[in-house]
């Protein structure tokens, strides 16, 4: 018998979709024979006392999930998400260099410092990429800081907010779909597939519109009707990752399928694996697989 | 080991490089085929006109001016010298740059969110025996008196309070964990302690020596950092690491500054 540790924290168990789907996760765990603690961050010390540690909370290189990460890293005690996974998907400006250099297809992108923010280099990235333009600040996750722009002036009202919070932002040709393909991805293998439609009234998977949430709508979709090429894309994408646990979204578009990112941490809560019953017990075998 | 005090001439010591970040000058016209755009990218992929372009520099005119980023070149490794590396910042992506396009790079942007993040940053310290404070992780009560750290997207460690009472612990708390929507990190601060700081440059301090002038070269063993600031807590005659941080060009004392010049203008060998 092995000891899972789920790292949580007061915000994963305050969504009781999330919950239930921890719930779900610690019963497969047990079923396999091993034990599950649930770790908070002001028991971060435990760390050290688990055979394995899966985080299960928002993950950024500058907060607590990154110290449950490294530290588990560094005592030799596999964890999903790793902290490499961490430092790249969560920047943008890192996971997008990182796509290219594996070749993998995304957007037309560029990456701009504060000193490439001149009129000129604007007006010429619309000449090249086209109208409209994706905005995004680097530590985007849930849409957040991801805006849409069609001119300049709106380009510069955007991009000043962005550059702000990160000396780089990045700059996206426009995809138009109207769902993604979210391939999820273990070890380099299809772990579940399913779409995530946009609403309507806006081109991202979460949105504030006239001041009320907007989501998309979660269908779990089976491996044989996922077009073949989008999971290879999927998983060519998470290889230039690592080989960690990962989201892809992908905009199929007209038969050209583009990478949109790569999330670790990729939410599980929302039906995503219904089509895929054993997405649990997949990860917790590869987790305590040593 | 800095190659000087071998009493050893580099026999690169002529191919080193003092410049600002070296970018590639984006030509408009041939954005679309040079590759500073990318689609499917076996193209470069940065695109940049001047990164922190607005202050160059010459072998002879190595100013220290805020913000200026300098990049040398040493037996194949490049080492980023900063005022500081934080997370999303140009330093920190120039070394990411580096390392994306294979190049060996001194720190690596793994090392500067160690070093950065305290909680890593001790445990690397005591991993490689250097006294650190004790410290753990809470979302309101720390035993009192201590050194209040933020641990999240908006904190730097810049920012520590030391809190003796209640009152001032609670305020404390309420402003680095954004009203408790995150954890914190505390570490004990003994009655009596003092906090002591001192800057290292290439692991040397401009006080050889001393107790921390020693912490100081086992830390940029194991962070690489070329310019930090280290922040102990000392109590009586013992030592404790509280934390790494940034410093200012500006707060250099002169031997720190001449001790920086030296490196950079290839006087002091790396």
């Amino acid at each position: 018998m092995s000891r899972l540790g789920i790292f949580v924290d007061r915000k994963t168990l305050s969504n009781a979709e999330q919950l239930t789907s921890l719930i779900r996760c610690r019963d497969v765990a047990e079923d396999l024979g091993h034990s599950v603690e649930f770790i908070f961050p002001v028991d971060i010390n435990k760390i050290e006392k688990v055979d394995a540690l899966f985080i299960r909370a928002r993950t950024d290189p500058m907060n607590i999930t990154y110290v449950a990460a490294r530290m588990a890293s560094l005592l030799g005690i596999p964890v999903i998400d790793d902290p490499r996974s961490i430092q790249v998907c969560s920047d943008k400006i890192n996971m997008y260099a990182h796509l290219m250099r594996g070749h993998v297809s995304i957007p037309r992108t560029v990456f701009l410092s504060r000193s490439d923010l001149t009129i000129e280099h604007v007006a010429h990235l619309f000449d090249i990429l086209g109208s409209p333009l994706v905005v995004k600040e680097p530590s985007t996750s849930f849409s957040l800081r991801v805006e849409r722009v069609h001119d300049v002036a709106e380009f510069f009202k955007v991009a000043r907010r962005f550059i702000k919070m990160s000396d780089w932002i990045v700059v996206q040709q426009f995809i138009e779909s109207r769902y993604d393909w979210r391939v999820g991805v273990l070890d380099g293998k299809l772990l579940y597939a399913c779409k995530y439609t946009i609403p309507s009234v806006t081109f991202k998977i979460q949105a504030s519109v006239n001041g009320h949430l907007v989501y998309c709508s979660v269908e779990s979709v089976p491996p044989d009707q996922v077009p073949p090429h989008v999971i290879q894309l999927g998983i060519d994408a998470a290889h230039a990752i690592g080989t960690g646990l990962y989201g892809v979204d992908i905009k199929n578009n007209n038969g050209d399928a583009y990478v949109i990112e790569v999330n670790d941490n990729p939410s599980l809560e929302s039906g995503e694996d219904t089509c895929y019953p054993s997405v649990y017990h997949t990860l917790v075998s590869h987790l305590l697989r040593k | 080991m800095n190659e000087r005090r071998n009493g050893k001439k580099s026999r690169d010591s002529d191919r080193v490089s003092l410049r600002p970040v070296a970018v590639p000058v984006h030509d408009p016209s041939a954005a679309g085929e040079t590759g500073f755009i990318s689609g499917r990218a076996t193209e470069s992929m940065f695109y940049s006109q001047t990164r922190n372009g607005s202050k160059t520099f010459s072998k002879r005119d190595n100013a220290l001016l805020k913000d200026s980023l300098f990049v040398i070149k040493r037996n194949d490794t490049h080492h980023i010298i900063s005022e500081n590396y934080y997370y999303k910042t140009e330093p920190y992506y120039t070394i990411l740059q580096h390392e994306l396009e294979g190049k060996k790079v001194e720190p690596t942007s793994s090392a500067v969110l160690d070093a950065y993040v305290i909680p890593i940053c001790l445990t690397r310290a005591a991993s490689a025996g250097i006294p650190v404070c004790e410290w753990g992780i809470s979302q309101a009560y720390v035993p009192l008196p201590a050194i209040l750290y933020g641990l999240n997207y908006f904190s730097t460690t810049l920012d520590y309070f030391v809190v003796s009472d209640n009152e001032k612990a609670k305020d404390v708390i309420k402003h680095i964990t954004n009203n408790g929507k995150y954890p914190f990190c505390y570490q004990k601060f003994p009655d009596g302690s003092d906090i002591v700081t001192c800057t290292s440059v290439f692991g040397r301090t401009a006080d050889a020596g001393t107790p921390v002038s020693d912490y100081a070269e086992k830390i940029y063993e194991i962070f690489r950092l070329p310019l930090v600031k280290l922040v102990f807590v000392v109590t009586g005659d013992s030592y404790a690491l509280s934390s790494l941080s940034p410093t200012r060009y500006a707060q250099l004392s002169e031997g720190e500054r001449t001790l920086l010049s030296a490196y950079l203008s290839n006087q002091e060998f790396l």
